[in-house]
């Protein structure tokens, strides 16, 4: 194999493969990265066996052919080479070595054969349909602040992501950690109304987040019960899924809530931002008094004292006193674009809802602290 | 052959009386199971005898003899008779097997031992004239004959276990089970401080524990000294609490004092020494705060109670007991113990300092003559003026530059407030100042340790171990009244469990809540949590749950939330505190060890290692052979 390519191109599809492989393996094939090179083509694929991504990108090729090399290494020395360069691989010289020049400089890489690196197999994935890159990202984005990073519910550690059928038809992705919920949802794309609800794991989430992000396209979603498959532009990524039932969801929103609050956003998330300084740092916990037209924010703790703030509301029913992890408020006020949030409450031991005023697709449910 | 012929049928055979030498030997099973329990039964017999010195010899690990001479009151011929009957007691005497004072009321000891050894009995009642002897042989009785013998009793038993060969065969080597026996002499030792014991194996005094005259808790400190070690005794916290009839006294070990096992902690229920899981469980709820899980204190308990209130009669070699009120018990026992610790604030055990001047020990050390006069040792030494005590009363102002602004309450100097003379060492002045337990601060040595002078020696105060403890035990203080937070779960957590330890778990709800811990019942064998201790984060609470059952079982206590959340609150703390390596000035080092001085339990970290090292004077002086 041998192929001459540009350090930008170059560079650019080795950041999206190599951020798969993990720092440290047991299998050693599985730190390098697949590199191919046919019909003026380079293509790049690294594993972790759970997640797979192939990225092809155009490249001068001298001798088609394919050898592995360190992910890691490769990487950290395509970024440090000068912009511009032009990078020559060469697996032409026998043995088990990759030479990559560039410049006055030169680096020889050990490889591993080819034949030993795991191809993680699609398999027979029924469903197909198309997603706008953008609203791919909105779903993403609106939920994975919500995934549960804790082992022993390994279910929760994805997002839940699933056509709805009655009413009008959507598809949408849920994502919780026993705490919070974040339910998003988009139109329904064609092909999608049988897909089965699968549960995308948060590492292939990340990864996908990080390779659609300069993407203006289409994504194509495959899938089957077990296995995703993205793709789009030059860039292909399968992913196993979560083996698991998610929850019921459904029933942990609640219906019943009735007391309606509107607040500014921006300013809503700077006083609780301000009044959290004071909160414990592992508990982070502050009161939402809610009166009529008045939002008091308190916090207290031993050590430091107290803070409270008071912000204009839109508010008239009955007066309520609620507490809330301070992290789990800004997540949500995050999520929210336009200006005003509504909290929708029951009472200060159920939980409450946030929604975006001008956005219905997406929905947060907060559990509540008692302090 | 048909087995019929040879072997009665166990499906068709008649019902009938075992012979007495084999129910004897039955019962031997469950009383006698080795060389110890034997020593066991007859030195209580000795002690119920009113006995005040007891000598145990024993050969082969006691299995060619046990010898127990006691100077007790002794038995008439005819009672000599009697004991060696099954059921035969002395004790018992209203009858009423709750109401038991004594350390033995089966009447199964002798006739049990007898049946599987060579036993002889000599005894001479207190005012007789002649001691009677009597023998049994494997269970057979040989009338009792005229014999010489001091007043009180010798039982002898050779051969034991000689007729019951399977027995005979499980014994453990004759180093284990001597060291069994000696065991058992040991625990029985510990709680009759007033009688003397001795222990001969083999011809070797293992044991020699002399009776002696006084206050009781004395000899007591004196006797579990002798047996626990100098350390111990040096290290014991008193430990007298009493509730609802039940007095529970003995020492317990400063935390600082602690072992790889819970080997060196000792039971005693009326006297009788007991193994139980509950005391356990009692001492690591105690001790949690101050020592990590896999270290043991070492303390002694006896608790004293009305005979009613405790079952002794559970198990026949009488190591468990079983109390009518065991959660008050345990109360008893973990606040006392509490009590005890919060007492002794900012103790460090002294074997932490021994070990300190151990290692500053030149070599040869041991080799150099010793100084047996004092002014002798400085006459060839004139250059090393003896430790000069800056002359009092230059001034008094001094302190108050070294004295904490914010000195919180509740200290009271330990030390009767004679007078430390204190030079303030940016100055040169010499101040009168009361004197603190930890001195004042004279430097910083690394960055790390803060060295300080007190009335009688040094003390070296680890920086960052003290700090993190001042703030942990702040922490917890500000934890115990502001409450726990709770976080609510969106999905409840249905944790099955089975039934018993669901309900175990869900009897304690209320406590656990308080905790944080909001859990309920979820039909037979499940539990829902609906909320969990805010300050955990997200908590694998199936995890939790389980362990928390099995402690309830185990140990009949809640520990591993409570040992979480401190967790999480010590891991605050050392953030939050200053680390070694940073500079502190003479106000800052004084201020921190008056707050030392004010916070219970600041002589550890928070895993039973000391914060500061205190060394007296007379052991430095020592250290240069001014001793």
């Amino acid at each position: 194999m041998k192929l001459t390519i540009e350090r930008a191109a170059l560079l650019r599809a080795l950041n999206h493969v190599q951020s798969v492989v993990e720092r440290r393996n047991t299998i050693p094939i599985l730190a390098n990265v697949l590199v191919e090179a046919r019909d003026g083509m380079l293509s790049l694929n690294a594993t972790d066996m759970d997640i797979s991504i192939v990225e092809r990108t155009p490249a001068e090729v001298g001798q088609p052919g394919s050898i592995t090399a360190p992910a890691h290494t490769l990487y950290d020395i395509v970024r440090k080479l000068p912009d511009g360069a032009q990078v020559d691989l060469d697996a032409t010289g026998g043995g088990d070595r990759l030479i990559l020049s560039s410049g006055r400089s030169r680096f020889t890489l050990q490889t591993l054969p080819t034949e030993d690196f795991p191809v993680m197999a699609g398999g027979d994935m029924p469903h197909t349909f198309d997603l706008d890159a953008g609203a791919l990202r909105t779903l993403i984005d609106r939920t994975r602040f919500a995934i549960s990073t804790e082992e022993t519910r390994y279910y929760l550690n994805g997002i839940y992501v699933h056509a709805v059928t009655e009413g009008t038809p959507a598809l949408r992705a849920v994502a919780t950690d026993g705490h919070r919920l974040a339910r998003v949802e988009i139109e329904l794309p064609e092909g999608a109304a049988g897909i089965p609800g699968v549960i995308v794991p948060r590492k292939t989430v990340a990864e996908l987040r990080k390779l659609i992000e300069e993407t203006d396209g289409t994504v194509t979603v495959t899938l089957s019960e077990t296995k995703i498959r993205f793709a789009f532009d030059e860039a292909v990524l399968i992913s196993k899924l979560i083996d698991g039932t998610f929850p019921d969801y459904e029933r942990v929103i609640p219906t019943g809530n009735d007391k309606v609050l509107s607040v500014d956003r921006v300013s809503f998330a700077q006083a609780v931002d301000r009044v959290a300084t004071i909160a414990t740092e592992k508990l982070r916990a502050v009161k939402l008094s809610i009166d009529a037209g008045q939002l008091t924010l308190s916090a207290s703790s031993q050590e430091n004292g107290t803070a409270v703030e008071e912000l204009p509301v839109s508010y008239d029913r009955d007066s309520i006193e609620i507490g809330f992890n301070a992290r789990y408020l800004l997540d949500i006020a995050d999520q929210i674009e336009s200006s005003q949030a509504e909290f929708i409450l029951a009472d200060s031991a159920s939980p409450t809802i946030v929604r975006d005023a001008e956005d219905p697709g997406a929905l947060y449910v907060l559990m509540p602290m008692r302090v | 052959m048909n087995l019929r012929e040879t072997q009665a049928d166990p499906r068709t055979a008649h019902i009938r009386r075992l012979p007495e030498t084999l129910v004897n030997q039955i019962a031997a099973g469950e009383v006698v199971e080795r060389p110890a329990s034997a020593v066991k039964e007859l030195v209580e017999n000795a002690l119920d005898a009113g006995a005040t010195r007891v000598d145990v010899t024993i050969r082969d690990g006691g299995r060619a003899l046990i010898s127990i001479a006691d100077n007790g009151r002794g038995m008439t011929p005819d009672d000599l008779r009697l004991a060696v009957e099954r059921h035969a007691t002395s004790k018992l005497p209203d009858e009423d097997l709750f109401h038991i004072t004594t350390l033995g009321f089966r009447g199964e000891a002798l006739p049990s031992i007898g049946s599987v050894s060579r036993m002889a009995i000599t005894s001479r009642p207190r005012d007789a004239e002649e001691a009677w002897r009597i023998e049994i042989e494997g269970g057979r009785i040989v009338d009792p004959k005229p014999a010489a013998g001091a007043q009180g009793t010798v039982v002898e038993v050779r051969d034991l276990f000689y007729s019951t060969p399977a027995r005979l065969k499980f014994l453990r080597s004759a180093r284990s089970e001597s060291g069994a026996v000696q065991d058992v002499v040991t625990r029985l030792a510990m709680a009759h401080p007033d009688i003397g014991f001795s222990l001969t194996d083999d011809g070797r005094e293992k044991l020699k524990l002399s009776a002696d005259q006084g206050e009781l808790l004395d000899l007591r400190l004196a006797r579990l000294g002798a047996i626990m070690g100098r350390e111990f005794r040096e290290n014991a916290l008193p430990i007298d609490a009493e509730r609802e009839g039940f007095r529970l006294t003995g020492y317990a070990g400063v935390p600082t004092l602690n072992r790889g096992n819970a080997a060196m902690q000792f039971l005693f229920v009326n006297g009788r020494p007991v193994r139980d899981k509950q005391l356990i469980g009692a001492v690591r709820a105690a001790y949690q705060d101050f020592l990590a899980r896999d270290r043991h204190p070492l303390l002694a308990l006896f608790l004293e109670c009305e005979p009613r209130a405790v079952d002794v009669n559970v198990h026949p070699a009488k190591t468990e007991v079983r109390f009518r009120e065991p959660g008050m018990v345990r109360g008893l026992i973990v606040s006392a113990l509490k009590h005890a610790l919060a007492g002794a604030g900012h103790r460090a055990s002294t074997t932490v300092s021994m070990q300190a001047l151990g290692s500053f020990q030149p070599e040869g050390a041991n080799s150099l003559p010793q100084q047996t006069s004092f002014t002798g040792g400085y006459a060839y030494r004139p250059s090393y003026p003896p430790i000069s005590r800056p002359s009092p009363g230059l001034s008094a102002a001094a302190y108050d530059f070294q004295a904490p602004h914010t000195l919180t309450g509740g200290f009271e100097p330990a030390a009767p407030s004679g007078m430390g003379e204190t030079v303030d060492p940016e100055t040169g002045e010499v101040s009168d100042a009361p004197s603190y337990p930890l001195g004042a601060a004279r430097a910083q040595l690394h960055a790390t340790y803060i060295v300080a002078q007190t009335d009688t020696g040094i003390v070296i105060v680890d920086q960052h171990a003290a700090h993190e403890r001042l703030v942990y035990e702040r922490m917890k203080q500000a934890m115990d009244a502001g409450g726990v937070p709770r976080q609510g779960l969106l999905i409840p957590e249905i944790v099955e469990l089975d039934e018993r330890a669901a309900d175990r778990v869900l009897e304690r709800a209320e406590e656990l809540a308080q905790l944080g811990l909001v859990i309920e019942s979820f039909g037979p064998g499940a539990v829902a949590v609906r909320e969990t201790p805010a300050l955990l984060g997200k908590v694998d609470a199936p995890g939790l749950i389980r362990d928390l059952a099995d402690e309830l079982e185990d140990l009949g206590g809640a520990f591993s939330l409570k040992e979480k959340l401190e967790e999480v609150c010590g891991t605050m703390a050392c953030h939050g505190s200053v680390r070694a390596g940073r500079r502190l000035n003479t106000d800052e080092m004084n201020a921190l060890l008056r707050q030392m001085e004010a916070t219970p339990h600041s002589g550890q970290c928070n895993h039973g290692r000391p914060t500061y090292v205190e060394l007296k004077l007379a052991d430095i002086e020592k250290l240069f052979g001014r001793r």
